[in-house]
């Protein structure tokens, strides 16, 4: 038992340092993030510059840029917490909302929702109908996937159902857009082209205490998702009440996902990249992950935004695409380098 | 006498559309060393479902000292009981560490806070398996015995009474295999831990186990010590092959041999036998003497028949008849060459009707030209003749000298006797 002993002393000094590297590794995470989200704040057509807070032209732009920046937050975070979720209950690195279902059922009731109403009935009923259409799509999925199983559905199922209801729904939006009045049309295409736009304070604070909410309730379940990355059986003889998890869980992921899409529209890419990179630098244990990637992904949005609207100014570009285009090589050399780190499939 | 830790009270238990554990009952105590065995599919995996609350009981209660064990709190159940399965996998790169501290999630705090206690349990288990050097590791990147200590050293970190392994040492080398049964057998030993190992190892088994409990079909066969229940007869009938049972002289350890041993006699059959099948009755019967090593040939079957379907697949020479006819007098004559150049001729356990009855009467000719007939038992379950033409044939026949053979084993018994004594 000697040796034992002496060799626990070395090891402990080991984690240690190994600790003191992670905790490095999390400051140095926080300054970046609070240095790109101020640099954002600064970023504008005219380039880098404090704006005038003498003017009321300038304090109208700082006002403009800071919900900007509320809303890039909300929906990056909302997106990318979602993504870590999917993918560690469904313990698969392709699982986002996207690849779900959820955001093309979410989609397709704020599209209706858009088509059909007008003012601050929309925009308070758009979180709320995104939510319904999304948990129904999921519903629906989950309950396509299990036909035939013992209960229990197979992940390969999950997606593929998701995938095909999926390009349902987006198949019903086109349609819905291809029979809409001109304005409605131009409303929904907008819309759907993802923009940060700020919407009314109403539901900007709706929106906001709900992703607060469901950001708690996944931190809440973060321990237990560890466990579930292990396969629902093993997370069951751990003593976890594995199924409750999966389904709380599920909602929560979809509640972030389809209050993103109500927000900001189809913004695709951040649910399911900045989950992978946060876990390529920080390591899977979700009780870090998760505020880490909820941190990661209201940034990264962020920065996109602040390019989107810069780049080519005066025009806009749509987020969406910058993401996407800006965002997918700089993602792919850190995951080439980092994989090993994040998953292991 | 020890507390009973986990108890089986006629259990029923299964999946969806199909049950597997029929009505088993038994108990272990604590302190105890049990291995459960079995054939591939008999319900051992099953049964550690059950026992562990992930399979619901479709009758019958599972209790963990003392209590109805669906009606336990998920974080309770597992500090009573820990299950370390067949093998665990992780799509996500955690580390032996963070891998380890699994087992303490149940009963963390409500934010996963780490108390010093959690923290020496994971420490000590990590030592007890010997892994905690490779704590940094990811835990994918580790030998499947690795893994396995891993997996083991989860387990113990809740800190349960029973622990249950799903054949998790089987595809271990002969090292960690006994490492891993060292450690069980030390916890066992030191710390009074329940024990309940799932294993196809019988050798390894008899020598580290209490006791044994045997299964077979989703029944429990028998339970008792390692020489109670390692009996030649029962294994062989329950693994459905010939099995032999020693005692090490010098250890005194049990040992279940046989295998290869049969393997050679195959070769040297050189026996034909005559199988009088219909409806699918015969494809086990192929399968097994073809297994064995005997010259089968069959008939008269019906075209289309799954028998004649399996025969040909088989490459067995059979006697065919058209689909949903009577037999023929030629395709008779045929099957009396056939029956003329075997040297036994077996009965499967078809149903008679008007229809086949002729087979019936091949069998009869076949005893009349002095071959060997066996039939199986239970015959007026499966006669549908009129007037019980069937079951007057067949008790005429039994009355001539035809052998009488219960289980497919039964009868492969009966083959080696006959094809023994023939050679003296």
């Amino acid at each position: 038992m000697r040796i034992k002993n002496s060799q626990l002393c070395v090891d402990n000094r080991f984690t240690a340092k190994s600790h003191r590297k992670a905790r490095l590794k999390v400051v140095l995470f926080f300054l970046a993030l609070l240095f790109l989200l101020a640099l954002s704040m600064l970023l504008g057509p005219s380039g880098i510059g404090i704006p005038d807070t003498q003017s009321a032209s300038g304090n109208a732009i700082i006002s403009l840029r800071f919900s900007r920046l509320l809303m890039g937050m909300m929906t990056g975070a909302a997106l990318s917490a979602s993504g870590v979720v999917f993918q560690a209950l469904l313990r698969n690195p392709l699982a986002e909302p996207y690849v779900l279902g959820v955001s093309g059922g979410a989609g397709l009731g704020a599209t209706l929702s858009i088509l059909a109403g007008s003012g601050i009935f929309v925009s308070l009923g758009l979180p709320v109908v995104a939510f319904i259409a999304a948990v129904v799509t999921l519903i629906m999925v989950y309950s396509i996937a299990s036909q035939g199983s013992s209960g229990h559905p197979s992940v390969y199922s999950l997606i593929l159902s998701g995938v095909i209801v999926s390009s349902i729904c987006s198949s019903v939006i086109m349609f819905l857009v291809s029979t809409a009045s001109v304005e409605g049309m131009h409303n929904v295409i907008w819309w759907m082209l993802g923009s940060l736009q700020p919407v009314s304070s109403a539901q900007q604070q709706l929106s906001l205490v709900l992703i607060l909410g469901a950001l708690g309730g996944i931190w809440l379940l973060s321990p237990r998702l560890n466990a579930l990355a292990l396969g629902r059986e093993m997370a069951h003889y751990q003593g976890i009440a594995a199924d409750f998890v999966l389904v709380a869980g599920l909602l929560l992921a979809t509640l972030l996902a389809a209050t993103a899409v109500s927000l900001s529209g189809m913004i695709g890419f951040v649910g399911l990249i900045v989950p992978h990179v946060m876990r390529a630098f920080f390591g899977p244990d979700h009780r870090k992950l998760v505020p880490l990637a909820a941190l990661g992904g209201g940034t990264f949005l962020v920065v996109c935004d602040a390019l989107a609207r810069t780049l080519l100014a005066p025009i806009e570009i749509p987020v969406g695409v910058v993401t996407a285009l800006a965002g997918g090589p700089f993602f792919l050399i850190i995951l080439q380098r980092r994989m090993k780190q994040a998953w292991i499939a | 006498m020890e507390q009973e830790a986990l108890t089986f009270r006629d259990v029923s238990s299964g999946y969806k559309h199909r049950k597997v554990l029929d009505r088993v009952s038994f108990s272990v105590r604590e302190g105890e060393f049990v291995s459960l065995i079995g054939p591939n599919g008999c319900g051992k995996s099953t049964l550690l479902k059950t026992a562990a609350a992930l399979l619901k009981p479709v009758s019958g209660v599972v209790e963990l000292y003392g209590q109805d064990v669906q009606c336990i709190r998920p974080a309770f159940r597992a500090s009573l009981l820990g299950v370390v399965p067949q093998k665990i996998e992780s799509p996500m790169a955690f580390t032996v560490y963070q891998i380890v501290m699994n087992g303490r999630i149940s009963s963390m705090g409500r934010w996963g806070t780490v108390s010093s206690h959690d923290h020496d349990l994971v420490e000590r288990s990590m030592i007890y398996t010997d892994v905690s050097g490779l704590r940094d590791r990811y835990f994918t990147e580790l030998s499947g015995g690795e893994q396995q200590r891993v997996a083991l050293a989860m387990v113990l970190a809740q800190d349960p009474k029973i622990i249950m392994l799903d054949e998790s040492i089987s595809h271990l080398d002969i090292n960690h295999r006994q490492e891993v049964l060292q450690i069980l057998m030390n916890l066992n030993r030191e710390k009074k831990m329940t024990i309940l190992l799932v294993s196809h190892d019988l050798t390894l088994s008899a020598s580290i186990s209490d006791r044994f409990l045997l299964m077979a079909s989703g029944r429990l066969i028998k339970a008792g010590t390692p020489s109670e229940v390692l009996e030649p007869e029962t294994l062989s009938s329950v693994y459905n092959c010939d099995l032999r049972v020693q005692q090490d002289p010098y250890t005194g350890y049990l040992q279940v041999t046989g295998a290869l041993d049969s393997l050679n006699r195959r070769k040297k059959l050189n026996r034909t036998v005559h199988v009088i099948a219909g409806g699918g009755s015969g494809i086990e019967l192929y399968r097994r003497l073809l297994i064995e090593g005997y010259e089968v040939t069959t008939g008269v079957l019906n075209r289309l028949d799954s028998d004649a379907e399996a025969a040909r697949a088989l490459n067995i020479h059979a006697v065919l008849e058209q689909p949903f006819s009577p037999v023929g007098a030629e395709a008779v004559a045929e099957a009396l060459n056939m029956i003329d150049r075997a040297d036994s001729v077996i009965l499967s356990q078809v149903p008679f009707g008007s229809g086949n009855l002729v087979n019936l009467e091949l069998a009869a000719q076949a005893l009349k030209r002095g071959k060997t007939v066996l039939l199986p038992d239970g015959i007026a379950d499966r006669d549908y003749t009129e007037g019980k033409a069937a079951l007057q044939l067949v008790s005429r026949i039994i009355k001539d000298g035809a052998h009488q053979w219960h289980s497919i084993q039964d009868l492969m018994l009966l083959l080696h006797k006959l094809v023994n004594t023939e050679n003296r």
